[in-house]
């Protein structure tokens, strides 16, 4: 090693020559790990720059809009004398079970916005071979960046419904009812959020991996999603409800409507959906078979991908 | 223990193209020039002993561990530079560079110490901090070493690493490319088209062509000497060819050379006394070297 020194009035610079890393090297789970978090933060811009936290903030503000306004319309219904107030509650168009209808759109934006680009770019500039010829394997490349991406859309979609509980549980007369009272929602909320966030993200993952043009990808994405719920209701319209019935489990928003209107107790919010009347289960065996379907499909991209 | 064991490596592309075709090889450390022209298989063969690739049949390991069912060990320990672009342009040299130390498996911590360590050493300073869109190739090509860098391997495999520069942008990285061999003491393969390259940096030498072995050896063996003297002389020449000639040597003219055959010592004191005789001017006497390019042309039909 070369141990050149430059002396100076205010001390010694010395070159040390190339120093070895003789350090912990924690292997295959430690960067699938990195690779996921990075992912994650990806999607919400962070590491990026300015252009790329445009969307996540839009979108993220537009999904807390209806809690903090339910909040609102809870803390004034809590004001309100005798009864008038728990009408004024009742007819808040917020709440859990509504949830779900009133932000599945931005979701699936976001997912449209930011998956593409969490997919497309590796491709695009030849990244892959450098992660390739790295610890981890290409499933597990498949699955961090997939799991990135659900995670993110899980934020979005639970960090709102737990302010609406927050918010809920602290305008109730008092706290300890407030919370007996709301608490039985988590695990409802929590259970469509992991349904939502998993088949738009896995979906989304699959579209975007083999499509890595992101303007392609980001239009397909949004076309999975409005498309199919017409041609549900033209089928059933024109054909009738048989073949609409199975139609339907392929469509990923209808199928969704379905999986939450079966969570809750409710009437899905799709007229379409509501008539064809089928079993709730039917609804969520969809949603993990799409699940399933499309992470599976989506290694398989990755394992037959060239680097 | 070989670094490197190859029996009877063969890939075949889908499509029938045949890519390697039988290769059998032991390498030791060092630094290991890997030339062919293009599509003689030198991609392939890097790409089989990172795992990115499975041969066909054959065997290949590396570290003594095999590279189809041992893969993330070697990765563990293996650098590897592709010829073509790979860098994300939104992203700073720093960024990228730590990234990819992270997905080696270092700790973030040293990840960022080992970044800012490696790009010292490529020789990127302030404009590490930019977006890598508007770097020169030059600047990409130092990236693109240093994150094979980063994780701090024992092998490092280098693809073409001069792809696109101009000839100072050569110099400096063949310059980094033997430093890493010798002072980093990793060993190095370097794959590359351009024999004068290679010839450059190499102190060990695998010649292929058509996915075949034409020759591995120490360079010293390829570039050994002749048996060939060069004479050149100011004016002149051909007489002193004619004069050779009359005195029983079978000297030969290429261009203004006069090329004389050694078999023995006694052609230089011939080849002296006539440049005497005649008055000339002597300016270069040489025992002429094979050059790579040699190698070529003589074992590669055209």
């Amino acid at each position: 090693m070369s141990q050149a020194g430059v002396s100076g009035p205010g001390g010694n610079i010395y070159d040390l020559g190339y120093q070895s890393y003789d350090g912990p090297r924690l292997g295959r789970r430690s960067a699938t790990g990195a690779l996921f978090r990075s992912a994650l933060l990806a999607c919400f811009g962070i590491g990026r720059g300015g252009r790329a936290k445009i969307v996540p903030i839009v979108l993220g503000v537009l999904v807390v809009l209806p809690a903090v306004l339910a909040i609102g319309i809870s803390a004034l219904a809590a004001q309100a004398p005798g009864s008038g107030g728990d009408a004024l509650e009742n007819a808040s168009p917020v709440r859990f079970a509504t949830y779900h209808g009133l932000i599945v759109i931005l979701v699936m934006l976001f997912a449209a916005a930011q998956g593409p680009e969490l997919f497309g770019r590796d491709q695009r500039y030849g990244v892959l071979p450098l992660y390739f010829s790295r610890v981890l394997t290409r499933i597990d490349y498949a699955l961090a960046k997939t799991a990135g991406l659900w995670v993110a859309l899980l934020l979005l979609i639970l960090v709102p419904q737990a302010l609406l509980l927050g918010g809920r549980i602290f305008v109730a007369p008092d706290p300890v009812t407030g919370v007996g009272k709301e608490i039985a929602s988590v695990p409802l909320f929590v259970a469509q959020g992991l349904l939502t966030a998993g088949l738009l993200g896995s979906l989304t993952a699959l579209v975007a991996s083999y499509t890595p043009r992101r303007a392609y990808a980001t239009a397909i994405v949004i076309a999975i999603f409005i498309i199919p719920p017409i041609i549900v209701a033209l089928v059933g319209n024109l054909v009738g409800d048989d073949a609409a019935r199975i139609l339907v489990l392929l469509s990923p928003g209808d199928v969704l409507d379905g999986t939450n209107a079966w969570i809750y107790g409710t009437i899905p919010d799709g007229p379409v959906v509501a008539s064809l009347a089928l079993p709730g289960l039917v609804y969520l065996a969809a949603a993990l078979v799409g699940i399933v379907g499309a992470t599976g499909l989506t290694i398989r991209r990755y394992l037959t991908i060239r680097a | 223990m070989p670094l490197i064991v190859l029996d009877a490596l063969t890939k075949r592309y889908p499509g029938g193209v045949i890519a390697l075709d039988g290769l059998t090889l032991d390498l030791e450390p060092g630094i290991i020039g890997l030339v062919g022209a293009n599509g003689a298989g030198k991609s392939t063969l890097l790409k089989i002993l990172l795992g990115l690739l499975p041969p066909t049949s054959g065997r290949a390991s590396v570290m003594d561990r095999d590279v189809v069912s041992q893969g993330i060990e070697i990765r563990q320990f293996v650098g590897y530079m592709p010829e073509y672009d790979c860098l994300p342009p939104d992203l700073s040299a720093t960024d990228f560079v730590s990234h990819m130390a992270r997905m080696s498996g270092l700790p973030g911590g040293a990840a960022r110490e080992r970044t800012a360590e490696v790009l010292r050493h490529v020789g990127l300073y302030e404009e590490r901090y930019r977006a890598m869109g508007g770097y020169s190739t030059g600047m990409k090509q130092r990236v693109k070493l240093a994150q094979a860098l980063v994780h701090d391997p024992r092998l490092l495999l280098l693809d073409e690493p001069t792809n696109g520069l101009d000839p100072s942008g050569r110099d400096e990285m063949l310059a980094l490319v033997k430093r890493t061999g010798t002072e980093f003491g990793m060993a190095v393969i370097v794959a590359s088209h351009l024999l004068g390259e290679i010839e450059r940096v190499s102190d060990f030498l695998v010649a292929i062509d058509a996915g075949r072995l034409l020759r591995a050896a120490p360079l010293t063996e390829f570039t050994e000497r002749t048996g060939i003297l060069a004479v050149e002389v100011e004016e002149g020449g051909d007489r002193l060819h004619d004069a050779l000639v009359r005195r029983g040597v079978a000297a030969t003219m290429d261009g203004r050379i006069v090329l004389v055959p050694l078999d023995d010592e006694r052609p230089y004191d011939v080849v002296r006394d006539e440049i005497v005789t005649l008055d000339l001017s002597l300016v270069r006497l040489e025992q002429r070297r094979k050059g790579l390019e040699d190698l070529f042309r003589d074992e590669v039909p055209a």
